[in-house]
Order: C-alpha cells, then structure tokens, then sequence
C-alpha cells in the first residue's frame, strides 16, 4: 500500500516536468534572432549555371544589304538579321525565286505564289498563301523537357503556338539539336499585301486541334466566292478546320493599314495563345513587290513603294503576352484529349494573370538580339504597334516624341496628328507612328542608347523577375557594335544572360541573403533528455502502480 | 545695434552661420541646441569635460550583416552634469545625424540635441547632461536609418538600463524570425538524448525500487 503512494506522489513530479519541456521547448524549426542575425548564405542552385553569349552572331553577313534573285533589300545590323534568302523569297512568291535561294530557305515550295500583273503595274496581283499551325515547347513523351525548346528569354520555355508559312523539312536547327530552326518561331509572322491584290490564304491545319483564321480590320467579305466561310467564327459561319483539314479564305483589300488576323476558335485561349498576327495592307503603287512574311516580326528589310516614299526605316511591333498557367496546359500531356480538358475546361481565363511580356516573340534581354529599333539622326522611321495582350499596353520611347500617324490602319488628318511619348493602346488596337530622329529637343534628344517599353510595369519583367518582359532598345548606328549590340558598360548584361537570374536565385546588389540559423545542440541534447526522462518516469510509475496491485 | 553684432559674431566664433533659435545652420549641416555653457538645474557645476568622436556611415555596417547604416561606437557612458563635447563625422556622401533625445526641455527645446550633416564631414559641438542616472536614445532619423542600424544610447552615471535594437549590443523588441537548418544531426541527437533520458531514469527506477523492496 505504502508503495502505491509511493509512485502516486510521482505524477505531480510527471506534470512538473511536461511544464519543464513545453517552457524549454526548442526552436525546432524557426529562431527569433537575438543581438546577431544569421551570417547568411550564398543560395544553391540545382541546376547547371548557363550563362548565354549576348549575340551569338550565326550569320554575320546576313547583316549586309544584298542582291538576291535581283531583290535589294537594306543592310539589318541587328545580332539576328532576318535571313536574307527568306526575305528575296517572300518578295518574289517561291514560284520565282532561284534553285539556290529556295535551298537557303526551309519555306516550302506552295506556300507563296504569287501571279498574274492584272493590272499591269508591273507587280503580282495574285498571291497564294500558305499558313500552317505550329507549336513551341509543347509536351513530349520522350522527354520530360518540352519540343522544340523555344527560349523567350533565359531559361524561360512557356508553351506557344504560332502560325507560320507552310515549312518544308526538319523543324529544328539541325538533327542533334532541341531548338527550332529560325523560322519556328513566335509571334505569328506578319503578312504583307498590297491593296487590290486578290488574296487566298489557305490555313492548313498541322495542329491537333480545330482552328480558323479571321480577318480583324483587313477587307473582306462575308462569304467567299463560293459561298463559303469567309469570317472564320464557328458561330457565324463554317465549322472550325478540324487537324489534317484545309480551308482557304479570300480577301481583296481596298483599304490600306496596320491590321490583324486570328484563330476565332476558343478566342481566348488560342489567340493567347499566339494564333494572331499582324495584317498589313500596303497602299497601291506601280511596281511595287511587297515583302510578303516577315517572320518575327520587328524590322522590315523590304519596304514597300509607298513606305519608301516618306521613311528610312520601318519596323513591325508587335506585343504580345502570356498566362505561364495557360502555358503549362500543353505541357503536361501527350493525350490531345487531356490538353483540351485542361486548355478549353479546367484552365479559366477570367482568373487570368499575365506573367510573360513579349516584343517580335522574345523578352528582354532576348529582345536585344532581333527587336532593336535601329536608327541615324535625321530620319523618319516608321513604326507599326500591334497590342495582341488582353491587357492595354503604354509604350514609351526614351529620348523621343513620335507622331501618331494612323489608329487601327486608318490615317488621321495631318492636321489633327499627335505627337505624345506615351502610345497607349487597348486590346488589339494598333497605332502606326512617325519615329523622327531629328536632335530638336522635341522629337530627339539627340543619338544613343535609348530604351523603349511598355510602361504598365507588370510587363517590363519576366514573371516578376525585372527587368525582362517586352523591354527593348532604341540604337543609335554610332553606339552600335559589329555584332549588332549596343554599346554598354562592359558588365551591364552579366547577370541577365544565366539561366540562374530569372529562376530569381541571383541575389540582388550583393552576394548573400540572410538564410538561417544552425540549430543549437545543447538546447536539443537537453530537450531530448527532459522528454526522456518525463517518458521513463510514466512507464516507471505505470509499472509499479501496477505490480503494487 | 553695433553692440548686438557684436555679440552675434562672439557668440558664433566656431560657426560660419546663422543661430535661429538654438539653431546653427551652414550650407554643409546643421547644430540644434548647442550648449557649452548652460548648467542644468540640478547641476552646481560641470563635473567633467568628456570630448567624445562618433562616426557615421555605411561601412560601419561591416560584421552586422543585413543592416546598412550606423555608427562606429553604439554606448557610450558619461558621468552626471558633465560637458559632452561631440564631434560628428559623417563618413557618407548623404546625409546623417546625431540627435539625442531626453534632455531637459526647460534648456533643450524638444529635449533634442542634434548634429546634422548633409554629406561627407564633420561637426563639433556641446551639451550638457543632467545629473540623473538615465540611458539617453541617441539615433539618426532620416527615413530608415534608425531601423537599419544607426541607433546608440548615452548612459549618464549608471544609466537606467539598455535600449532595444542597438547593433551589437541588444537584441530587437519585435526580432526577425529565421529558420532553422535542421539537419540529420539534428534529429539523431535528439534521438540519443531523448533514448539517454529513458534509460537514465529507468535505471534509477530499479536502483530505488530494490531500496524499496
Ligand atoms: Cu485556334
Ligand atoms: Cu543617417
């Protein structure tokens, strides 16, 4: 009896020391600091560190102007000119291009043709188009990566599509390689006619899902000729062009402009997407070949007559943005049934964020490569902004005011033009600007290296990690390098070009952040040996309660 | 009128500025409450001339990862009514100060003395502390430079304790949290405690049970 009251006098003892432990407990997981922070640490990175050249310069004389099949285009000094033998095809329809040129091309050979001088101001008048759907990073079963690795910036792969003209061949650079040749690529390219050209453009549809294509602002009727569907909107006219399948729409602009043209099946996410491209209609003059593609956009090596007539240069820009949720659902499978889900079901646009920012397909510092305005004073440069995100976009140019000379392909009265230096433009709107380089204090501020963006500052990052998104350069000729760089303090790049910065583990303006604190071992050692002890003494007290009995 | 220019030019012969109020101003800083000579009230006379030299910059940050701005020195400790004689250099091409608080307001408007400089430099000047055993909050107020670390105390006689935060010295009032880089150290040692503390007290447990039996 006396050694039951014995272990009965133990229990309080118990609780004493359970009170012990929860007081004593140890910061198993997180520590206030006190006087001393954490010395802090260098993070890691799983990941091999890449570190991309700026240039990588494939086709130096690419850069040079040139004769090709009797096409002279103009010199493009940029890192990545547009190839020259595309450019001489794009003008002359495949059908008229030399052996050679059609071999320095992955164009395929229908997929422009262009014929027939009916009016016989020395130019074709009827063009035969040929687009095709492709897709960048997209699932593979092969890989746990993405095909074709189609980089927007460093490191950065989201899921794209894009039309292009109809491609023959290998889609990659070459057999070993993961990228996709040139002309794979982001935005969809623009297309160029003139006014009163007869236009086919045939949409044959390489991609495993249903696609249209409908013409935003571009003349053209409802139904063609044939009384077929002319519009492209499932709704309205013919079913969408399911995959295997072709469809062929007809357009006779009479109007001139800056225009567009997009998929009008599930608008929102295929235009997104990247199934939408600039329409330009040039006006009408004798002789006047037009560059039919240009793929990526951004600087135009063959002007048309009339472009040529009041401007040095001219540029295509065309914005664009991307949702990395909407991305990613063609990236998770290989079950077509299963993207669609996931795309047209489970993904909502309305909750919708917009994380990547493109200019001409790439963000910055991609976009030094090919998406540099280029400029000598005392030119008038012409520009052509498209908006393709759902949100608007503000661009600026540093160092400029330029003249808003036509709003969505419609010339406003001279009289009435504005000069600003923000350019905002909605959803699908599209400006046509005078950049003029003349050093007057208002137009120019003289020659350098003058950035130019969007300055909604959402998009001048990539994911959030600045600076990046459609961040790109103004260049003046005399701080351009060889390569087609801008002249730049000699590190001002480091950082950017590593796979590392915009995984966001480079850390800011030092070499460490604070991390953590070591754990303290003697404060764990005599934890574990205070519940030690309170464990024992329940099973010593269990015990002998238990033989007392 | 002669007589009072006089006056201005002698009271000022350090400063080549302008006194508004208890105020010396120059185009490179500021004095606030410069006073060699005032004694405070409970003070018959100064105990001691103490000339003390506080630094301030960035680079004193060094060994205090994760601040950005202090002073060299943080404590400082001078006995009852002496005469403190600062002399504030100012190590950054910005601005800091030196502001002290809780002095008598009777003599010191706001109970502030303050030596601002507005770049590179320095600045000497006085005041004179009180007789009570009290730790004065010495700090630079342009935005975030308290926070960030440019925070000290002056402890008068034996003082009236520490302030929080101060680099070195004290830990903060709300302190950062940071996690902890548990290892498999971590969790074998706790183990091993943990397997220790049973076997002890179990081992004691039959030593007394046999005493008990
Ligand atoms: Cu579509
Ligand atoms: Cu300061």
């Amino acid at each position: 009896m006396s050694h039951k009251r014995f272990y009965y006098r133990l229990i309080p003892v118990v609780f004493l020391l359970i009170a012990l432990a929860i007081w004593q407990q140890a910061d198993f997981f997180q520590r206030a600091a006190g006087i001393h922070l954490p010395k802090g640490v260098t993070p890691e990175f799983k990941q091999v560190l890449k570190i991309d050249k700026p240039c990588v310069d494939l086709h130096p004389e690419w850069r040079l102007a040139q004769n090709i099949d009797g096409v002279k285009m103009a010199e493009s000094r940029l890192c990545e000119p547009d190839n020259p033998y595309d450019i001489a095809a794009f003008v002359l329809g495949m059908n008229n291009i030399s052996m050679p040129t059609l071999m320095s091309t992955h164009i395929a050979e229908d997929a422009l043709i262009k014929s027939d001088d009916l009016d016989g101001d020395g130019d074709p008048d009827i063009i035969h188009i040929k687009l095709e759907v492709l897709e960048l990073n997209g699932a593979t079963p092969d890989s746990p990566s993405v095909f074709p690795q189609y980089e927007i910036a460093p490191g950065i792969m989201p899921g794209m599509w894009a039309f292009s003209p109809k491609l023959r061949g290998m889609s990659v650079k070459n057999f070993r390689s993961q990228k996709p040749n040139a002309i794979l690529r982001a935005p969809s390219p623009v297309i160029r006619v003139e006014q009163g050209d007869k236009v086919y453009i045939t949409l044959e549809n390489t991609h495993y899902f249903p696609h249209t294509i409908h013409f935003h602002g571009v003349d053209h009727a409802f139904k063609t000729s044939k009384g077929g569907d002319n519009d492209g909107v499932p709704v309205t006219g013919e079913k969408a062009v399911m995959p295997g399948k072709t469809r062929t729409y007809e357009l006779q602009p009479r109007h001139a402009g800056t225009m567009l043209y997009h998929c009008h099946v599930q608008t929102d996410k295929h235009l997104m997407m990247g199934l939408v491209g600039m329409f330009v209609v040039e006006e009408n003059r004798p002789d006047n070949w037009v560059q039919t593609f240009n793929v990526g956009a951004g600087h135009v090596r063959y002007s048309s007559a009339a472009i040529k007539e009041k401007y040095q240069r001219e540029y295509d820009l065309h914005y664009q943005s991307i949702d990395k949720n909407l991305a990613k659902t063609i990236q998770q499978s290989n079950d077509t049934r299963e993207i669609s889900k996931q795309m047209h079901r489970v993904y909502n646009m309305s909750e919708s964020n917009e994380n990547y920012f493109l200019l001409n397909g790439h963000s910055f510092p991609y976009t030094l490569r090919d998406a540099l305005i280029i400029a000598k004073p005392d030119e008038n440069i012409k520009l052509r902004v498209a908006n393709t995100q759902h949100s608007s976009i503000a661009v600026h140019i540093h160092g400029h005011k330029a003249t808003i000379t036509d709003y969505d392909g419609v010339e406003q009265n001279p009289m009435a033009q504005i000069t600003r230096d923000v350019f905002h433009l909605a959803a699908a709107q599209r400006l046509d600007l005078n950049l003029q380089t003349t050093n007057d204090g208002l137009h120019s501020y003289g020659e350098g290296v003058w950035l130019f963006h969007d300055h909604v500052e959402t998009a001048v990052a990539n994911d959030g990690m600045s600076p990046g998104g459609n961040i790109a350069l103004m260049v003046y000729e005399n701080m351009l390098t060889e390569m087609g760089l801008p002249e730049l303090r000699s590190d001002a790049l480091d950082d950017l070009f590593s796979n590392r910065y915009y995984a966001k583990k480079q850390v800011l303006w030092g070499k460490k952040e604070a991390g953590t604190f070591a754990p303290n071992t003697l404060q764990l050692i005599l934890f574990g040996l205070l519940l030690g002890i309170i464990v024992g003494l329940i099973f010593f007290i269990g015990r002998g309660l238990m033989r007392a009995d | 009128m002669k007589a009072f220019t006089l006056l201005f030019f002698i009271s000022l012969p350090l400063f080549a500025g302008m006194n508004h109020g208890g105020m010396i101003m120059d185009d490179s800083g500021m004095i606030m409450n410069h006073n060699p000579d005032v004694l405070p009230k409970d003070c018959p006379k100064i105990s001691k001339d103490v000339d003390i030299t506080i630094h301030a910059g960035h680079q004193y940050t060094k060994g205090f990862a994760g601040k950005m701005f202090t002073y060299d020195k943080r404590d400082w400790q001078v006995p009852g009514c002496a005469r403190v004689n600062v002399t504030f250099i100012n190590e950054d091409d910005i601005r800091h100060q030196f502001m002290i608080h809780g002095l008598p307001g009777y003599m010191y408007p706001k109970g502030m003395f303050t030596i601002e400089i507005y770049g590179k430099g320095q600045k000497t000047a006085s005041f004179i502390v009180p007789s009570r055993d009290y730790t004065y909050y010495i700090h630079c107020e342009v935005s975030q430079h308290t926070e960030k670390g440019m925070k000290a105390q002056l402890k008068v006689g034996e003082g009236s304790g520490d302030l929080d935060s101060i680099l070195g010295l004290t830990a903060a009032l709300t302190p950062d949290i940071y996690p902890i880089n548990n290892t498999q150290i971590t969790w074998v040692s706790l183990l091993i405690s943990f397997v220790v503390g049973v076997v002890f007290i179990l081992y004691l447990g039959n030593i007394l049970r046999i005493k008990l039996s």
